[in-house]
């Protein structure tokens, strides 16, 4: 799925050279039409997208010239396709946004110190969907109900934030108020190898026993390869990313009538159980310190014959240069649960607007989340993108129709789209994980729990009781 | 001092900031100052804390909680657990770092020439960083297949074990990695002291016809007892907070296999964002120390009298 063109860096760099230029060129007489030249370069199209299309909004694009803004992202492509394109934003809006790098492991504690603390170093950041209730309990975040609907700010005709994925969207609003506005996600899905499955007469799972019986019989340790592997390290974003789809399959609720939280039901007992034995008979050793990366490379060197997790992660298993199976794999929704649902996640990565800002600022910061979220700049970082990445896991409906965006994701492998777009319409569930303030200790108990059982530091009834003692405690205060 | 002994004892009381003495005061107190700042405040911060209902994801509930934070303490499962892998982490840490480096010192020793290089070797686990050490630990040595201590076992027949992926394999690798950080440092603290014995309380014990075993119990240890305390004081002090080399290997994991109280502390506030209760930990684990030491130095005094 990658075709090499040029090389994003290099687009970088020739543009800091003519910005560079530029400024060599107000002191020097001789290039006087040196800003005619830049001047005319801007209206015409920009340099990765289409700023006539973008101009075509009705706001003021340049409302909020000269504000300076941070945003905090991950080092992830998704994220460095939209730094290489930030220059077009510039030329759009007059607004210095910088993107700063911090790994995924400690972006939450950052972003979590800086909203507490008021600083406002970052005016937005790359949001874990999962904080929000806790960001809206202590007044970090402003609800953005209030900037859709500013005709001074937003066109809604032009940007149609309906157009964004209806899960992504449940899981970004609380109480039914948007406070992050998507940008890159992700639905999990089933991935195999085709080649091993016909061999042996398999078909992608329906259910959870055909899921189960598929690895039983791919299983073949001694011949290196493994039945199946699903996230066994231990975190909230990790095991706790993908328990929460077997729960709500096997018919789990994370809240009872009376609105306790429980976790230690008869449901939960046979999720976690359906989990361990999944894992303990047919994953490869040292499973339970894997997390999404070590999946993908394992079946990418094809030790694995089957996994569950996010789409994106074809990435991996269908590039040449990293994968040893391109070409064998197969896609497919989740099996049906007991219960008779399929349940993907609904992860992504969105943008709120830090509530310690300026008003200039918030507009400023609210104009970037606008033009990152657009159907121009999603084009621009994904499908258009020139480097060798395009990004897979855009925001919008409208988008994953686009022949174009079709023809970069075929190339992944069998069903890809199709097992893709379909989980985003049938299989997403705003009840995915439990969403509450206290998600942070909720679900560092929970993943603390399911890696117990999974090395028989507990078997799954008590590792789920101790669980449900914890978030008593917790959720009491 | 020219003046005469009354004007000086006179200017001593006529100020804080007047004389000698508060020339010196004056001298000091930026110093003083970041020192309070850097550390008094911080821990009358962190204790008043631990008083206190400070949790990010129930900010409705912030107050003064009284003890509710300790006592909660008493009957968290959790707690105890974390309570147990610390002293485990400690002693056995603590005694393999003397018993290895207090070996190993005995055995350079008896090198005639070129002790020098056993020392810059020693030098080389203690200047790493704790997370560099956990995470070369992690993936080099003890990854399941890959790692070159599986590598080993297996050779060996023992079959691969999954260090850091099994409860207790997993203790014993953060204790085998502190361990092989930190017994150089006993080695040449030991080695330091040994040097320094006089050696004709050896040729005594000789002509009284004392074998070796006899030499090490009756002259060496009792003459090397205050080094191998010290040791065993800044050892046990340093592995009870123990936190990076843990964190980078395991992350107190799997499960809470590793979870020593430092760890539990880290994770209740940062990561469950609960800052009153984690204080509360923390301030639990400051008196551990605290009162394992003073113990260890009162041991230290009791023995010179």
């Amino acid at each position: 799925m990658t075709i090499r063109r040029e090389n994003p860096a290099k687009f970088n760099f020739k543009n800091i050279a003519r910005r560079s230029v530029l400024k060599g060129a107000v002191s020097g007489a001789a290039l006087l039409a040196a800003p005619a030249i830049f001047s005319g370069r801007a209206q015409a199209a920009g340099k990765y997208m289409d700023l006539e299309s973008l101009r075509g909004a009705n706001i003021d694009w340049r409302q909020a010239e000269g504000a300076k803004i941070t945003i905090g992202v991950i080092p992830a492509g998704y994220f460095k396709n939209l730094e290489a394109v930030l220059p077009d934003f510039a030329e759009l809006t007059g607004i210095d946004a910088r993107l700063e790098m911090t790994p995924p492991g400690q972006i939450r504690q950052k972003a979590v110190l800086d909203l507490s603390s008021g600083t406002g170093t970052w005016a937005s950041h790359a949001a874990d969907p999962m904080y929000y209730p806790l960001y809206v309990a202590n007044n970090w975040v402003d609800p953005l109900d209030g900037y859709l609907g500013n005709g001074k700010l937003t066109d809604n005709s032009w940007f149609q934030y309906e157009d964004i994925l209806a899960g992504w969207r449940g899981v970004t609003s609380v109480d039914g108020k948007p406070y992050g506005i998507p940008f890159d996600g992700e639905a999990t899905i089933q991935v195999y190898r085709k080649d091993v499955y016909d061999k042996l007469g398999l078909k992608p799972a329906e259910t959870f026993e055909q899921f189960m019986s598929n690895a039983e019989k791919a299983h073949d340790p001694d011949n290196r390869l493994w039945g199946s592997a699903l996230r066994g390290f231990r975190g909230a974003g990790q095991n706790m990313y993908i328990y929460p789809s077997i729960f709500r399959a096997f018919g789990g609720e994370w809240f009872d009538s009376s609105g306790r939280m429980v976790v230690n039901g008869p449901e939960a007992v046979a999720a976690l159980e359906w989990y361990v034995k999944l894992l303990n008979n047919y994953s490869p050793q040292g499973v339970e310190n894997w997390n999404w990366p070590d999946i993908a490379d394992a079946f990418g060197q094809g030790t694995v014959a089957s996994y569950i997790d996010a789409h994106g992660s074809a990435a991996i298993i269908a590039n040449p240069e990293k994968s040893k199976v391109v070409g064998k794999i197969g896609f497919a929704r989740w099996p049906k649960g007991p219960s008779g649902k399929r349940v993907t996640s609904i992860w992504n990565w969105s943008f709120p607007i830090n509530a310690a800002l300026s008003d200039k600022d918030k507009a400023a910061t609210w104009l970037f989340i606008q033009w990152a979220a657009s159907k121009e700049t999603q084009a621009a970082t994904s499908y258009a993108f020139p480097g060798a990445y395009k990004r897979t896991g855009a925001n919008r409906t409208s988008v994953w129709g686009l022949d174009e965006y079709k023809a970069v994701l075929s190339a992944a492998g069998d069903n890809y789209i199709a097992a893709t777009t379909e989980s985003f319409a049938e299989d997403t569930d705003v009840e995915w994980r439990p969403r509450l303030p206290q998600w942070p200790a909720v679900g560092d108990t929970m993943a603390t729990a399911i890696q117990s059982s999974l090395v028989g530091q507990s078997s799954v009834t008590e590792a789920l009781n101790e669980a449900q003692r914890k978030i008593d405690a917790v959720l009491k205060g | 001092m020219q003046l005469p002994p009354k004007v000086g004892i006179g200017r001593q009381r006529s100020g804080l900031f007047t004389g000698e003495r508060g020339f010196a005061l004056l001298m000091v107190s930026p110093g003083l100052l970041v020192l309070i700042l850097t550390t008094t405040f911080p821990l009358a911060y962190l204790i008043w804390s631990s008083f206190q209902n400070i949790n990010l994801a129930m900010p409705f509930l912030d107050g003064f909680a009284g003890l509710d934070n300790y006592r909660n303490m008493m009957s968290d499962g959790r707690y105890w657990h974390a309570q147990q892998l610390t002293a485990i982490y400690t002693i056995s840490s603590v005694f393999l770092q003397i018993a290895i480096g207090l070996g190993l010192a005995l055995l350079v020793m008896q090198i005639p020439a070129g002790q020098w290089l056993f020392r810059i070797m020693a030098i080389l686990p203690i200047v790493l960083a704790p997370v560099v050490v956990g995470l070369f630990w992690r993936t080099l040595m003890l990854a399941p297949e890959f790692g070159i201590v599986d590598f080993i076992v297996r050779v060996l027949g023992f079959g691969s074990v999954n260090w850091l992926g099994s409860p207790t394999p997993a203790l014993i690798s953060v204790i085998i990695i502190h361990t092989w950080q930190w017994t150089p440092f006993a080695f040449l603290v030991l080695l330091a002291s040994l040097a320094s014995l006089p050696p004709d309380i050896y040729e005594a014990a000789r002509i009284d016809k004392a074998n070796a075993f006899q030499r090490f119990i009756h002259i060496t240890l009792p003459l090397i007892r205050p080094a191998i305390i010290i040791v065993v004081i800044m050892r046990s002090m340093i592995a009870l907070s123990a936190f990076a080399a843990i964190f980078a290997a395991t992350g107190g994991g799997p499960g809470t296999a590793s979870e020593i109280l430092n760890l539990y502390a880290y994770k209740t506030s940062f990561v469950e964002l609960n800052f009153g209760y984690g204080s509360a930990l923390a301030v639990s684990l400051l008196i551990i120390t605290l009162g394992v030491s003073g113990i260890l130095f009162h041991l230290r005094t009791a023995k010179r009298n």
